[in-house]
């Protein structure tokens, strides 16, 4: 194991750490949103702050939940249906 | 010939020259010759001047081979760039097979990419079809055969619509120049042209093709895949169709129908492609978002290229892309998992990366030319882009599970990091330099987009980071699972099946009859000829014709070897054929 492989795993022990980070860092974001705007509006919305942090959080979620708790088990068969079916 | 006499290297004569040299040469030396054609091809498009070139004849019609302008120009430069890339990747392959098809391959698509009429583009486009089938073919395995048949029959599919639609405006207009038509004047033969472009360019429900062939290509043969077959698509309908509205919709479609997919996907080698941007730029068809096209395809295929690479690294050491069998690997492939990260982020377009200064300006584009549907369909996407293919899989191969010390490794070729390492410098390069690839944009802008700007920057981490925290707060649900996901390729193989029902069904049923009424009346007919005959044989003939039979024999035998009964040998015959009669013609003409 290369010593650049072992830095990387010993991260593993810091994930709580680097989520606080994380969330930190978003906080951050999200104040320094409310006093960086865009110069003109491109959408109507997004002139108020926070706006692309909801979409990217509230989008995000949305596809995720409805995509593998809806949609995949109607559209999933077995990993190899097409090996079998053809 | 007609080709370089005006002082145009065309990057095709390289490859071309390459693929005839290459099954002669013996020892290990004829590797380094792989590296020669693409570095040809980048001279030559650096250093050509625009104009055209190289007009020849065939079948009564005049050929232009070098259109050479700023559009064809940035197209080909980054071709030529990635061709050099991939070939570094695949120096290690032993199989020479691979590297000449990867020739026939890159080579067709300078060729579509200069071509300045409908009959060379078309042989170009075919070439490209014959070569990437291959590149399916020669991963040898059960499913790639299979997988390689679809792609053909697909590709086949839609170079037909092309042809027809191509001769159908040959009879219409009464020539075969390739130029841009009107989009409000659309006829039925531009349509189906425009429909041919389509089906490369992997527009939904043509797309289904794509997620089903990639992955089983050869680990180097897809890193050519993905960058050129769909980018010779965008390119050809940004030449011909800028600004038909149906294909700013399917675009945006397309780019939300891929993210969709991708996060509920479990094979790393099956992400589709960003190539709805660029489609939905051409559609929207302003100065604006045809440049972000133009640069979305140039930034794409870097790191789509790179991308490949990566998880083209995790098949060759590990033997499998699947999600559910890999993770915990970081601390054993960690520069793989680095040079991945760079492409992960770079198709996200996080500020830093090329993605960030080629995807903000198609979505820019589209929100200044008050198209907010669309820009806010695209920024859905870019959640989707990163959650599945910047974090979901790298977090699943490299990190989630316990590190795995058991799992066995092949190890890594050095050429394969240098490839990758090559594309990472140019994806971070043109990030921090956005001018390094804005100053190539073929379109005049009123004034320039500038991407580094605070909101822009702050926009995009946002948008990200917030879609980071969806993730972390759904990592439990996302988890890939062992599962094919049916999409619109089940109805092709319906569509299939039910032509290859009609047809052998009846058909069979008539050869039955046939062998039926053969059997009782024509079998005693012949028996009786047959007695006559070797009589006549053995009294007359023999003597004399033996020994022209050993001759008819002999050629017999080569015969026989050639027909293998495999239509991959068909195919590739054919195209040895093909293009020895085309470069007699080209030469002569």
């Amino acid at each position: 194991m290369s010593l650049f492989g072992m830095l990387l795993n010993a991260l593993r022990r810091w994930t709580g750490t680097i989520a606080i980070l994380f969330f930190l860092g978003l906080a951050g974001l999200v104040v320094a949103n409310v006093f960086i705007r865009p110069h003109e509006a491109e959408y109507v919305f997004d002139v108020y702050p926070g706006f692309w942090a909801v979409f990217g959080l509230v989008g995000g979620l949305a596809m995720v939940i409805i995509m593998k708790k809806i949609v995949q088990p109607m559209i999933s068969r077995g990993d190899d249906y097409y090996e079998r079916n053809s | 010939m007609s080709a370089t006499v005006s002082g145009f290297i065309h990057p095709t004569l390289g490859f071309y020259a390459l693929a005839l040299v290459l099954p002669f040469l013996s020892g290990k030396a004829w590797r380094w010759l792989l590296l020669i054609p693409p570095v040809i091809a980048i001279w030559s498009v650096m250093t050509i001047e625009p104009g055209l070139y190289g007009q020849g004849h065939y079948l009564g019609q005049t050929l232009l081979f070098g259109r050479v302008d700023k559009l064809s120009l940035i197209f080909a430069q980054v071709f030529a760039v990635m061709s050099l890339i991939g070939m570094v990747y695949a120096l290690h392959v032993e199989d020479r097979l691979q590297h000449i098809m990867a020739c026939v391959y890159v080579g067709g698509a300078f060729g579509c990419t200069f071509a300045g009429d409908f009959i060379t583009l078309f042989i170009f486009w075919e070439l490209m079809s014959i070569g990437s089938t291959f590149l399916v073919w020669l991963a040898r395995n059960p499913i790639s055969t299979k997988a390689g048949f679809r792609y053909f029959l697909y590709h086949t599919i839609g170079g037909l619509f092309l042809l027809i639609g191509l001769l159908l405006r040959y009879k219409a207009v009464g020539n075969f120049n390739f130029d841009a038509v009107a989009p409000t004047h659309m006829m039925t033969y531009d349509w189906m042209i425009m429909l041919g472009f389509c089906v490369n360019a992997a527009v939904v429900p043509l797309h289904a093709w794509l997620p089903d062939a990639y992955p089983e290509g050869t680990v180097t043969g897809s890193v050519f895949m993905c960058a050129f077959t769909t980018k010779t698509a965008v390119y050809v309908l940004m030449r011909g169709f800028a600004g038909v509205e149906a294909l700013a919709i399917a675009g945006t479609v397309m780019c939300v129908y891929g993210v969709l997919y991708a996060c509920i996907e479990n094979n790393a080698r099956r992400i589709l492609s960003q190539v709805g941007y660029m489609v939905a730029g051409i559609g929207i068809g302003t100065a604006m978002t045809l440049n972000g096209a133009t640069a979305h395809a140039y930034a794409h295929i870097l790191y789509k290229g790179l991308l490949f690479m990566g998880t083209g690294c995790i098949l060759y050491a590990a033997g499998t892309t699947k999600l559910d069998k890999l993770g915990g690997l970081v601390h054993r492939m960690p520069w793989v998992m680095v040079m991945y990260m760079v492409a992960a982020l770079s198709i996200s377009g996080m500020p830093l990366f090329n993605g960030f200064i080629s995807k903000t300006m198609t979505i820019t584009g589209a929100a200044e030319h008050h198209r907010t549907w669309l820009a806010i369909g695209m920024e859905i996407a870019a959640v989707g882009t990163f959650l599945s293919v910047g974090i979901k899989l790298p977090y699943f191969a490299f990190w989630a599970k316990p590190a795995n010390d058991k799992m066995e490794l092949k190890p890594i070729p050095w050429n394969m990091y240098a490839g990758m390492a090559m594309g990472a410098f140019l994806c971070i390069a043109q990030g921090l330099y956005p001018d390094m690839l804005y100053r190539y944009l073929p379109f005049e802008m009123e004034e320039m987009y500038h991407p580094w700007t605070v909101w822009h920057v702050l926009q995009a981490l946002l948008l990200l980071g917030f879609s980071g925290l969806a993730f972390y707060i759904t990592r439990d649900i996302i988890t890939p699972h062992a599962k094919t996901n049916l999409d619109f390729d089940f109805f092709y193989r319906l569509i299939g099946r039910g032509a290859l029902a009609l047809v052998s069904k009846p058909l069979a049923w008539i050869d039955d009859r046939w062998t039926e009424a053969y059997r009782a009346a024509g079998l005693r007919g012949l028996l009786t000829l047959a007695r006559g005959t070797v009589w006549f044989d053995t009294k007359g003939i023999d003597t004399v014709v033996d020994g022209s039979a050993y001759t008819v024999q002999n050629v017999g035998v080569i015969g026989a070897r050639l027909q293998t009964g495999r239509l991959q040998d068909y195919l590739g015959l054919a195209a040895v054929l093909g293009l020895g009669i085309f470069a007699l013609v080209w030469y002569l003409a």
